[in-house]
């Protein structure tokens, strides 16, 4: 197995206002020494809370978000690094699904278009090649033929992700980042993308980085995970391994937390492991290890 | 024995661009003295709406309340005057949001806010009131509580806003608690601390919880007895255990299904979950027949013309032709 | 699988924005009212003067004879023994032209500024709103008269002059409307396809950003059409042409005669009321918000 997208000590930071001229510039440090890989036709799954810089982490690596330091190599070359003109070329290879299937389609176009537009952007084929792609992969995710001409209002929420996705299709991406693409849905839609994303994983041999805060979803259609707490990742391993043997306590009560069906209040289900307080402000991190205020198992050496 | 809270074959309309549809049709549903009841069901199945109604705050127009009852402690709620709708709100009986941020002031510290609640119910000055609060967001697990009475919303964080809302919802000890949603907004570990939150509370106060979600987790952890609804009617409801471990409802037992199970699984990591196909058909468009006919495997000609109504069926009541003909 | 009920909801719904807002813009009666109002105001001064001949700076009857005493001047003369109807019908292309001029200046130089401002935001955002801001503070009746007396006062540089000092409004409305919808995720997701910035904003934010300005673009042209009543009032106007701006400001000393001002001055208010009652419907046809009852 290759590796498709190795990300090596990727640092991201956002200015924040300066509180009086002569201040030094203060950063928000979002992103801090995040490193992992992806092997071709795997899903590595981001978990963690809000504010913990999985979003970031992802849009740094496929450059929507500017990274200040570190290496995206994707099949080797350094996405960073490249100009404008080649990072232009390389987007058909990384695509991306976004949460909010309302937000992420132009009101004001038609599906078709919007479906069609980066294969008119990148001149890839004449036009009626393009809309004989365009009916292809509306058939791949689901949708009818006769459904081109609408907007995206006249969808369902569950339709309109599966427009995100055929639009992440077009170019005949090697890589799709996945930015919480259920979590707006309801269960029995969402049931449904997550299969039409585990089926078009299978036959097209898709790579998925994949970002959520729903550890049932992540464990589903993963193969590896990494568990980010304020900016860093905490863990990271193989599926099975982290669900079933967790070992950094983060990890052991974002699991104890997340509401499962195994857990009866009817037989006097009491949560085993209870986390306190709210995870730390980003804008003000903690010294030492992020997670002490809230760890059941803190020791002197975790503050320094 | 008569319970605590119960809406019977309670009927909400709405007038709409397509004409008036039915938001709910003949709901009923009880619940006890320190009990949970979990609602449960897609978007626009209707479950808010029955919250709502509870707490008289259907906008109406354009809604109705076109028949049935809700009666709290026997005293029919939808005959009750908005006067006294206005002194049971937030005193008898009290409505937590999804949204913590929106459901509070932005102007007002967060203790100002819930003395002010205390004195509309309780017939005390506001230093009396202001000893309240403070009192009140220690009990929901606020740390100094002085301090915190003294920030605004936006200096607390979600987690932290959504305990303001439960003291203020909890100020004068109500009798019925609804929870629309009050963790969809939260992180899991906040969600679950809420939840326990909530727990202690009814403990401690011998409360009715209604708690409208979409996650069955939740229903799992949190829940006694069960309704889930489908485009404005109730279509199973029981105890707990039994819809969860026993769903007889083609929609209850694929909504359990299709749930991506956090613990150990047998396949690979592209084994597939079960799907209901389609989705919830649009109030407007509901004909004569069971709502749920389109998506259904189990659909019969029946189905298209009769809506099946709920029935007590070996393990708890069901609306469901093929359940009810043992085709299921 | 689709269900029956959406593929019956797609069939319901299978309509283009634009149809839609027109669907709810029908059923606005005051909306309505404004379009027949304004067509008839524009109809008049386009083609009146076929059926009412005259030359509206010609002498042709006693000074200040009031409306309804001669059968010729159903509206009388002005104090030099102007017709008055003629002057109506022959101000209003001039002042209709003058005012949808300078809006659409006001609506060019706003929105490439707000756009250019809120779309690259940092030192470009910075650096156009102090351009804009200064435009708002001067004082903008002054500002235009002093445009006008530098540049020989003609219909165009009063248009000009109008467009150059009410920009700024339309502007910060631009700015906060992209500012806002640059965030949305399909502006991302364009980025994500390689789309440049030129394509993103004037392609994919701006037909999005379109109904406040199309509101705002109304009501311009109600402001303009005052504005260039105020300065033909100040004998600011072009010498040549009459507009109903004009017509009052000749006519301001008399004060016993009510008649040469009201007239042009209800064509004004008709015209502003027209416009603006337009601007509101289409602001609400555009409102999706408004459109689910």
């Amino acid at each position: 197995m290759s590796k498709l997208l190795e990300v090596k000590d990727l640092a991201v930071r956002f200015a924040l206002p300066k509180p009086s001229f002569f201040a030094e510039q203060p950063y928000l440090e979002a992103v801090r020494q995040v490193s992992f890989s992806l092997e071709k036709g795997r899903a590595l799954g981001i978990v963690g809370e809000s504010g913990s810089g999985k979003t970031t982490t992802a849009m740094a690596a496929i450059r929507l978000v500017q990274a200040s330091g570190g290496q995206v190599l994707f099949e080797g070359d350094d996405l960073l690094q490249l100009d404008d003109a080649a990072m232009r070329q390389r987007r058909r290879d990384v695509q991306l699904i976004f949460q909010d299937p309302y937000s992420s389609l132009n009101p004001r176009a038609r599906v078709v278009d919007i479906v069609r537009e980066p294969m008119d952007l990148m001149e890839i084929g004449d036009m009626a090649s393009r809309t004989a792609r365009v009916r292809e992969l509306f058939e791949l995710v689901g949708l009818r033929p006769d459904q081109l001409n609408l907007f995206p209002h006249q969808f369902s929420g569950g339709q309109r992700q599966r427009i995100s996705i055929a639009r992440a299709l077009t170019t005949n991406p090697k890589l799709l980042v996945c930015d919480e693409p259920v979590s707006a849905l309801d269960v029995a839609i969402q049931a449904q993308i997550l299969n039409l994303l585990a089926r078009l994983k299978a036959e097209l041999g898709l790579s998925y980085l994949f970002i959520s805060h729903d550890l049932g979803v992540v464990r589903h259609l993963c193969d590896d995970v990494a568990v980010m707490y304020l900016g860093k990742i905490v863990e990271q391993g193989p599926r099975d391994a982290l669900f079933e043997d967790p070992k950094h306590p983060y990890t052991q009560a974002l699991l104890s937390a997340a509401p499962s069906l195994t857990g009866r209040k009817a037989q006097g289900y009491v949560r085993p492991a209870k986390l306190l307080g709210d995870p730390p402000s980003p804008l003000n991190p903690p010294k030492g290890c992020a997670f002490a205020d809230r760890c059941p198992l803190v020791a002197a050496v975790c503050r320094d | 024995m008569s319970s605590l809270l119960e809406i019977e074959d309670l009927r909400v309309t709405f007038n709409t661009r397509y004409g008036e549809v039915t938001a709910l049709d003949s709901v009923s549903l009880q619940v006890n003295e320190g009990e949970t009841l979990g609602v449960v069901g897609e978007s626009g199945c209707g479950k808010s709406i029955t919250a709502l109604s509870v707490m008289g705050l259907i906008p109406m127009p354009p809604g109705r309340v076109a028949g049935g009852a809700i009666r709290l402690n026997g005293e029919d709620l939808t005959q009750a005057s908005e006067r006294r709708m206005q002194a049971l709100r937030g005193g008898e009986m009290a409505m937590i949001f999804q949204e913590p941020m929106t459901s509070l002031n932005p102007v007002f510290t967060v203790g100002a806010q819930i003395a002010e609640a205390i004195m509309l119910h309780q017939n005390v000055d506001r230093s009396q009131a202001m000893r309240r609060a403070v009192a009140l967001l220690d009990r929901v697990g606020i740390p100094s509580p002085d301090q915190r009475a003294r920030d605004y919303p936006h200096q607390l964080s979600g987690g932290m806003r959504q305990r303001v809302m439960i003291a203020m919802a909890v100020s004068c000890r109500p009798k019925v608690l609804i929870a629309d949603e009050p963790t969809t907004a939260l992180d899991v570990t906040v969600q679950a601390q809420i939840f326990d939150l909530l727990n202690e509370i009814q403990r401690e106060y011998g409360s009715a919880i209604i708690l409208i979600t979409h996650d069955m987790g939740a229903i799992s952890e949190m829940a006694d007895r069960v309704a889930v609804m489908y485009a404005g009617r109730v279509i199973e409801e029981a105890r707990a255990d039994d819809v969860l471990d026993f769903p007889q409802h083609p929609y209850a037992r694929g909504l359990i299904s299709c749930i991506p199970a956090l613990g150990k699984r047998d396949g690979g990591a592209t084994d597939m979950l079960a799907e209901i196909p389609g989705v919830v058909p649009p109030l407007h468009l509901l004909g004569a027949g069971c709502a749920f006919a389109d998506r259904c495997a189990a659909r019969a000609p029946r189905c298209e013309l009769e809506k099946p109504h709920l029935f007590a069926h070996g393990h708890h009541p069901v609306a469901c032709h093929a359940v009810e003909e043992g085709r299921l | 699988m689709l269900s029956k009920a959406t593929a019956k909801q797609a069939e319901f719904q299978a309509e283009s924005p634009a149809l839609e807002a027109w669907r709810m813009f029908r059923r606005n009666i005051p909306a309505l009212i404004g379009v027949v109002m304004l067509s008839v105001i524009i109809l008049a001064t386009l083609y009146g003067t076929f059926f009412y001949a005259g030359d509206p700076f010609d002498i042709v009857w006693a000074p200040q004879e009031p409306p309804g005493m001669t059968p010729e001047f159903p509206l009388g003369t002005d104090y030099l023994g102007r017709d008055i109807i003629a002057g109506l019908l022959t101000g209003g292309g001039p002042t209709l032209a003058v005012g949808s001029a300078a809006a659409a200046i006001t609506m060019g130089i706003g929105i490439t500024m707000g756009a250019l401002a809120g779309y690259y935001g940092g030192w470009i955002d910075n650096l156009l709103m102090r351009i804009t801001e200064f435009f708002q503070v001067l004082p903008a009746l002054l500002f235009a008269m002093v445009l006008v007396t530098l540049f020989s006062p003609s219909l165009l540089t009063i248009a000009m002059a109008i467009g150059l000092v009410s920009w700024p409004q339309t502007a910060r409305l631009t700015r906060a409307e992209f500012l806002k919808i640059k965030q949305l995720e399909y502006v991302t997701a364009a980025r994500a396809i390689g789309a440049r910035n030129r394509r993103i904003i004037w392609k994919v934010i701006l037909p999005n950003a379109l109904p406040p300005l199309i509101v705002s673009a109304t009501l311009t042209v109600g402001v303009a059409i005052l504005f260039e009543a105020g300065l033909s009032f100040l004998g600011l106007g072009d010498p040549n042409v009459m507009s109903w701006g004009r017509m009052i400001g000749a006519n301001r000393d008399i004060l016993d005669a009510w008649w040469p001002v009201t007239f042009p001055g209800l064509a004004i208010f008709f015209t502003v009321f027209s416009v603006s009652l337009i601007g509101d419907g289409l602001n609400d046809a555009f409102n999706p918000k408004l459109r689910e009852r």
